[in-house]
């Protein structure tokens, strides 16, 4: 059985198309018998799959930004500061508008600094804020904090202590111990406390809150 | 059958004569002539184009191209720069890396885009290749400074090193000190790396001791205050990027960055400017004169300081800006810059709901009004026109390339309340070299009933939120014959016209439709009956098989090749399979 898909450049009067169901070739008359009312039988047989379908992406992509933006900003300093909450992404359509990715931050960036001079090289003590991503084990959003807002490790803990009770799945009960741990700029992995405050904050790049060892 | 003597030239003298034809698309056509033709030209190819690196396998380059000294290949789909390709796709170039290694030690140029190079593909490059020159990695990710590292090492002949919107572990800044004292850059650009701990002192080093240096663009970690160091020693500079354009005033710091800028007298092309402070900008008053390219589009530089600036550089040809520019920048644009050839304006806050800035269609009419030699416009925005289209398109015939991005999906024309068809369809009539464009805005079919009819140049189309029927992607694939590629998401476009128009995907480089209506069922067919395509099924929610037929896919990307399928797929890639019993005789 010869089976002709179509021609590469169609004449005018006839175009061969192909159906699904029947699997032979089927000659509709014209351009015109585009418009035919087979298009609207078209997009009702397709349009419940489309709703199934669709519903299931969303709810998948839900899940990704974060992820994704975990990943690629594990190269951020604190030089560069970090954009918005990544759970507004949800809310936004995927991919839209067509900016490429690393457009975006930068846009976030100096939106959420302000137009005011963010200044790093000079007083350090007024530039702007500066803000950390903070993961805690056994939770999916990251959050991010502005480091400046603290001026020692009690008052940091304790604030991440009311941030991520909220977060906290059921399993974990409270008995459960936790670290803070951060990165600093040379990429290692440390224990927070050891080093004098304002050196934890000119060091810190990002934090994590993980179960206690042994 | 006789030969006609007096048509058969040495073949020495056919080499030379090609020698001449730079062209791939005019090479390609050479080769088509005769065999004798085929053969010559194949072994005096000396550069490789290669637009989709699955088209074709490495082997059957090498084969066919015995002597090519420079290659270039482009990996992952164009819609991979807006995360709509899940990581882990493919586009890795260590095969062809590896292959190359063993046959070509005598390799010179590597140009790579939208493609995972690993540590081990540069490491490998750098070991492999004793004459290697040029290294440009365009929108690539998966290495990092160690890998980079190697190449400053190893390759002792480098000249360029391109690293052009890569994503780049940065582990440590002193891969810089990797480079011999011989090196002798002509290019150079980091602006894509992140880390501040890029040693200042090796850079200055390395840029003192490069005496041909003409291009080098800095990383946002450069301070402003170490760029007149670094402008001193490479006073031939051409391009230059700077880092962080800020700091608190100081008349030192000015004076000396005036002077570093003013002494270097063959700039021609401007940018970085991270955080901008309007300040110091006076600083590159001088070389405006002689600017023709400036990228702006990290700056958050206010209307007022962008007229002042632009009104020093009536030579300009190119320009990236945000959209802080608004209406009255770009309309000052148009008085000043007659010479402006491609104007790029970003939007600074994409995200907003409410605009932030005065910049509408009015902006880019006064631009298309003023600028008689404008041929390229990437332009985001809030609203726009029929009527604004029509004279945009009216004003400029010599458009090469079109896209405009109105920022909320399916806006419609905001004076008519219409779509804005008719707008795009005048672009696409009266350019009648377009080749590229990109439409938003709200579409009907009717919209691609123009494209289809009047541009018979257009070899590249992105579509978003737009047509009502398969009758749309009908009239595109059956009316623009120049078509290379064709992206599409969230459009009703489902399997008639996709399968009616099979034969139409054997003649363009690809097709990518995400969030469309084409369903598993048709995936399968064309994959069984067009051999030499790939269709390539992408779902993350799982194999496509565990669903009904006749169910949507997710994402879908069908590409020719000679290279069969490939097999570095992840997990959520299926590709569908060929059937020799139902092939087409």
């Amino acid at each position: 059985m010869e089976l002709r898909l179509g021609l590469a450049l169609p004449t005018p009067n006839i175009i061969k198309g192909f159906d699904l169901d029947n699997h032979k070739p089927k000659e509709t008359g014209g351009l015109g018998a585009w418009n035919k009312p087979s298009k609207r039988s078209f997009e009702q047989a397709f349009g419940n799959f489309k709703e199934e379908c669709k519903a299931k992406t969303l709810l998948l992509w839900s899940g990704q930004p974060n992820e994704e933006e975990d990943h690629k900003d594990q190269t951020k300093t604190t030089f560069s500061t970090i954009d918005e909450n990544d759970a507004e992404e949800v809310d936004q359509v995927m991919g839209w508008p067509p900016i490429k990715t690393w457009r975006k931050k930068i846009f976030r960036q100096q939106h959420r600094v302000g137009r005011t001079e963010y200044n790093r090289v000079a007083d350090e003590e007024n530039g702007g804020s500066v803000y950390v991503k903070v993961k805690m084990e056994g939770v999916a959003i990251t959050r991010k904090i502005d480091i400046r807002l603290y001026h020692s490790y009690q008052t940091l803990t304790n604030s991440l202590i009311t941030i991520f009770t909220k977060d906290r799945k059921c399993a974990d009960d409270d008995h459960t111990r936790y670290t803070l741990t951060y990165q600093d700029k040379e990429g290692d992995w440390l224990i927070a406390g050891d080093i004098p405050w304002q050196s934890f904050i000119k060091n810190v790049q990002r934090l994590e809150i993980v179960k206690k060892w042994g | 059958m006789h030969k006609k003597m007096m048509f058969s030239f040495p073949d020495e003298v056919l080499e030379h004569v090609f020698s001449f034809i730079q062209s791939d698309k005019d090479r390609n056509s050479v080769s088509m002539v005769c065999k004798s033709w085929y053969e010559i030209e194949r072994w005096c190819r000396r550069k490789v184009f290669v637009g989709n690196c699955y088209s074709v396998s490495p082997r059957m380059v090498i084969r066919r191209f015995p002597e090519f000294r420079s290659i270039e290949l482009k990996g992952k789909p164009h819609f991979a720069d807006f995360n709509l390709v899940p990581d882990g796709w493919g586009g890795y170039v260590f095969p062809w890396i590896a292959e190359m290694a063993g046959a070509f030690p005598w390799l010179e140029e590597i140009k790579l885009k939208r493609m995972v190079v690993t540590d081990e593909s540069l490491e490998l490059i750098a070991k492999s290749f004793k004459n290697f020159k040029v290294l440009v990695l365009s929108s690539c990710e998966g290495f990092s400074t160690d890998g980079l590292a190697a190449i400053a090492a190893s390759c002792k002949n480098l000249k360029e090193l391109d690293l052009r919107d890569c994503e780049v572990d940065d582990l440590s800044g002193h891969w810089l000190s990797h480079f011999p004292d011989t090196v002798s850059l002509v290019s150079l650009n980091i602006s894509c790396l992140g880390s501040d701990e890029v040693s200042f002192s090796a850079l200055e080093r390395l840029v003192g001791r490069c005496t041909n240096l003409r291009t080098l663009r800095l990383n946002r970690a450069v301070p402003l205050d170490k760029i007149a160091n670094i402008l001193r020693r490479a006073p031939h500079l051409v391009e230059f990027g700077t880092g962080t354009y800020a700091a608190d005033l100081r008349p030192d710091v000015y004076s000396d960055l005036a002077g570093a800028f003013s002494s270097c007298k063959e700039l021609k092309s401007l940018s970085g400017f991270w955080d901008l402070v309007p300040a110091y900008l006076p600083a590159i008053y001088p070389a405006c004169s002689k600017l023709t390219s400036l990228n702006l589009s990290y700056a958050t530089i206010q209307s007022p300081d962008l007229i002042k600036l632009l009104s020093q550089c009536p030579n300009l040809q190119r320009l990236l800006v945000l959209d802080y520019i608004e209406d009255s920048g770009l309309e000052a644009l148009a008085s000043t810059c007659k010479d402006l050839q491609e104007l790029r304006v970003f939007p600074s806050d994409p995200f907003g709901a409410e605009p932030n800035v005065s910049l509408t269609e009015r902006g880019l009419v006064a631009v298309s009004s003023g600028c008689p030699k404008l041929q390229s416009v990437l332009y985001f925005c809030r609203r726009m026109s029929n009527e604004a289209l029509v004279t945009i398109a009216k004003n400029c015939p010599n458009f090469t390339r079109f896209r405009l991005c109105i920022i909320e999906p399916r806006t419609a024309d905001y004076l008519t309340l219409e779509p804005l068809d008719v707008g795009f369809g005048a672009i696409v009539q009266y350019c009648k070299d377009l080749q590229r464009l990109s439409l938003s805005g709200l579409l009907t079919d009717r919209v691609f009933e123009y494209i289809g009819t009047y541009a018979k140049k257009l070899e590249m189309l992105s579509v978003a939120f737009a047509g009502d029927s398969d009758l749309g992607l009908h009239h595109v694939l059956s009316g623009c014959e120049s078509l290379r590629k064709l992206e599409i998401r969230d459009c009703p476009f489902g399997d008639k016209a996709l399968l009616a128009n099979a034969a139409k995907l054997d003649t363009m480089r690809s097709l990518w439709m995400s969030s469309c209506a084409v369903s598993f069922g048709a995936c399968k067919l064309l994959g069984q009956k067009m051999p030499r395509l790939n269709v390539e099924v992408i779902d993350e929610r799982g194999p496509p098989d565990s669903r009904p037929e006749s169910c949507p896919v997710d994402k879908l990307y069908i590409y020719r090749t000679v290279a069969g399928p490939r097999f570095d797929m992840p997990p959520f890639v299926w590709t569908m399979e060929d059937d020799p019993s139902l092939q087409l005789s």
